[in-house]
């Protein structure tokens, strides 16, 4: 069995601490390409939207490498997602791949896929004891690598040397995802922070303070948002983003009660301006929004890609949020045409904007 | 109570008019719907509409903005689900708020929030509260309630046996009951049958489909649609997926797709979808799939706002013709050339 997943931020860090600890074999799709984009625009149906053509494309590049088990996530919402896994079933047969599907949804983890799990490991000799220390192990692993990303989030405006940051971040997760057990991880996270301290910094700047909200593929990946914490970080903005991969596996399992900016808190901020839960990000994205607007933010920014049917649905809403709390809204529509320009000269825009406003009130 | 209450003619108009006319008919009020769509108001509706949504959205804000005056009330229902186990595309939970922030000078709106998977929630709830609000007593409500689902019930009786919605929906608006005689009279020249599925509002309005339901008439065939097909077979159709398909109008479509093409009902299956509609977009690819499958002609008519009648009308006529091809030319030589 030689399972493989698509990526998803940094999870294929999470997946690799797994599969060295406790197995099964895991093939992680290479990097998210333009040849990925190319692929997956290729065999999906043309009004999907764009995660699908993303997750398509890995999923065919990693049938190329030679996996023959496909784990992916489903839902019973009203988004998309949960249908994902029939259509692409329905396509990657058709194009003639051989392949076994495990659908992860809320209905069938128990019923079948722990028995699985349990089964599989029974065969590789590997004890409950020992499988639920890999899966803590992988987890703070995860948590080392987002604390990273956040720390890398504070310090690009200031950096001096630009570009600075993303190399030693590129380092620091390379030094994370080698490492075999706790002890190594306390090591190796001490000496990432202490790189990542060490870079060079202008303290004397005001970098402006911005939140990425939105759908979740499209905020957590780099690939398929062109970059834009990166870009954002470089024209000097301090970003903050809402979904993590953590912080949505702490949702769904209701860990993050007690958090301060949980996204429960923010479904429940959002309930003025959109009454009743409707699913997906939605209710989210426009409870952060005000969430981060009280505590005094100077620019929100919502990523969708085009056609999100809950997404577009928060996007007409923030713009009376944008009114009421002042707080200046850019939303993007992604679709796989957009252009690296177009991403770089509508974000200097707004931030030369937000800059100008500010300075406006300073008078 | 002599209230005005306004109902626009698009999105689930098509599928819960007659109770919502009936209902506030009986509690008194009176029913004022937007006129039949034109080119004039699916373009006011671009104007004050997000450029992310669907036409179909667009086109509801288009009637909300030809009525809005006209009335003391504007009906936009929020439907979450409209089925124990399913539910509807959230852009319908989002649009009471979608058209309050973008469209100006409102009026105040009801907008009941149906959520048919939970008790306090269903569309009974959901009306009595509207009912409420209006200050009527509870016994007229309730009275009002069951009127109108009888005629509901009706209603979908009527769409089963094989009555044509706009038709239904035309006399039920006219005179205030659904007509004797719902079915058209079978004429003898009509030598096709072609199924139609798609979103009942896509369907069933006929500037959006550019008329399509004429055309297939005037091409001397009978129309199927989804309405037809009983929930139940429905179902049956839909077992041999692994997964439940949890949108009720895609659900719909979908089985009454896999029904019309399994059991040869049809002699060609149209799927008209609108340009970025979600659902379609995850459902038309297994629809195709299948078609592929048993090998019976289907076409899927994508519809945007730049869709001109040229393009339209020209691929109605090539699915026309291969239709007919294949029907007429029954005997093995061709089936072998078309296999």
């Amino acid at each position: 069995m030689k399972i493989t997943v698509p990526h998803c931020g940094q999870m294929d860090i999470f997946i690799n601490a797994l599969c060295r600890r406790i197995g099964p074999e895991f093939i992680i799709p290479p990097k998210t390409s333009p040849r990925t984009l190319d692929l997956g625009i290729k065999y999906s149906p043309e009004s999907t939207c764009l995660p699908f053509k993303f997750i398509l494309g890995n999923f065919i590049e990693a049938l190329e490498k030679g996996a023959d088990t496909i784990c992916m996530i489903s839902d019973h919402g009203p988004c998309r997602v949960g249908m994902y896994d029939i259509v692409m079933q329905n396509i990657l047969t058709e194009m003639g791949y051989r392949f076994n599907w495990i659908t992860m949804d809320n209905n069938q983890i128990l019923r079948s896929h722990l028995l699985i799990f349990v089964r599989e490991q029974r065969k590789r000799g590997v004890s409950p004891l020992d499988a639920l220390r890999a899966l803590l192990f992988s987890w703070k692993k995860m948590k080392v690598c987002e604390e990273m990303e956040r720390l890398t989030h504070k310090t690009r405006p200031y950096e001096v040397n630009r570009g600075e940051t993303t190399r030693v971040y590129g380092e620091c997760l390379r030094l994370i995802d080698g490492v075999a057990n706790l002890r190594e991880l306390k090591i190796a996270r001490e000496d990432a922070l202490s790189r990542l301290a060490s870079i060079e910094q202008d303290r004397t700047r005001h970098p402006l303070k911005m939140l990425i909200t939105g759908e979740g593929y499209m905020v957590i990946n780099p690939h398929a948002n062109q970059d834009i914490e990166r870009r954002l970080g470089e024209m000097g903005v301090e970003v903050t983003r809402t979904m993590w991969f953590t912080s949505q596996i702490a949702h769904a399992t209701r860990l993050d009660h007690f958090k301060k900016r949980s996204k429960s808190k923010a479904i429940r901020a959002s309930k003025r301006y959109l009454p009743h839960n409707i699913g997906g990000e939605c209710n989210a994205s426009i409870g952060y929004a005000i969430l981060y607007a009280r505590e005094g933010y100077d620019g929100v920014i919502q990523l969708l890609p085009f056609g999100c049917i809950l997404e577009s649905v928060a996007k007409n809403i923030l713009r009376t949020v944008s009114r009421d709390y002042d707080i200046p809204i850019l939303t993007f529509s992604l679709t796989e045409n957009l252009s690296e320009t177009t991403i770089t000269t509508r974000l200097s825009a707004f931030v030369d904007l937000i800059q100008r406003k500010i300075k406006g009130k300073g008078k | 109570m002599s209230l005005r209450i306004g109902i626009p003619r698009a999105l689930l108009y098509y599928r819960y008019f007659p109770l919502w006319n009936t209902f506030f008919r009986e509690l008194g009020g009176q029913v004022v719907v937007s006129r039949p769509s034109t080119r004039r108001v699916l373009e006011e509706g671009f104007k004050y509409a997000d450029d992310d949504v669907c036409i179909p959205i667009k086109m509801i804000f288009g009637h909300v903005l030809s009525i809005k005056d006209k009335v003391d009330y504007l009906f936009v229902p929020r439907f979450l689900s409209d089925s124990k186990r399913g539910y509807c595309c959230p852009m319908l939970a989002g649009l009471p708020e979608m058209i309050k922030y973008s469209v100006p000078e409102l009026p105040p709106m009801l907008s009941p929030f149906v959520d048919e998977r939970y008790r306090g929630t269903r569309l009974s709830k959901a009306l009595s509260k509207v009912g409420r609000k209006l200050k009527v007593g509870p016994l007229r409500i309730r009275r009002a309630y069951a009127k109108a689902r009888g005629q509901h019930d009706q209603f979908q009786r009527l769409m089963r046996d094989g009555g044509s919605i706009p038709v239904l929906i035309n006399a039920f608006e006219a005179n205030g009951c659904f007509p004797e005689k719902p079915m058209a009279e079978k004429r003898e020249d009509e030598s096709l049958k072609i199924g139609v599925v798609g979103h009942p509002y896509s369907l069933h309005d006929s500037l959006f489909n550019f008329d399509l339901f004429r055309r297939l008439k005037e091409a001397k065939a009978s129309i199927y649609t989804q309405e037809r097909v009983h929930l139940r077979i429905i179902d049956y159709h839909l077992q041999g997926l692994k997964k439940d398909i949890y949108w009720t109008l895609g659900r719909e479509i979908l089985g009454a797709a896999f029904h019309l093409l399994d059991s040869k009902v049809v002699d060609g299956l149209i799927y008209v979808t609108c340009f970025s509609c979600g659902i379609d977009s995850m459902i038309e690819p297994l629809v195709g799939f299948r078609a592929k499958g048993t090998a019976s002609p289907y076409m899927a008519l994508m519809i945007d706002e730049h869709t001109g009648i040229g393009g339209l009308v020209t691929r109605l006529e090539a699915f026309l013709d291969t239709v007919r091809r294949r029907k007429f030319n029954t005997d093995d030589g061709h089936r072998k050339s078309w296999a």
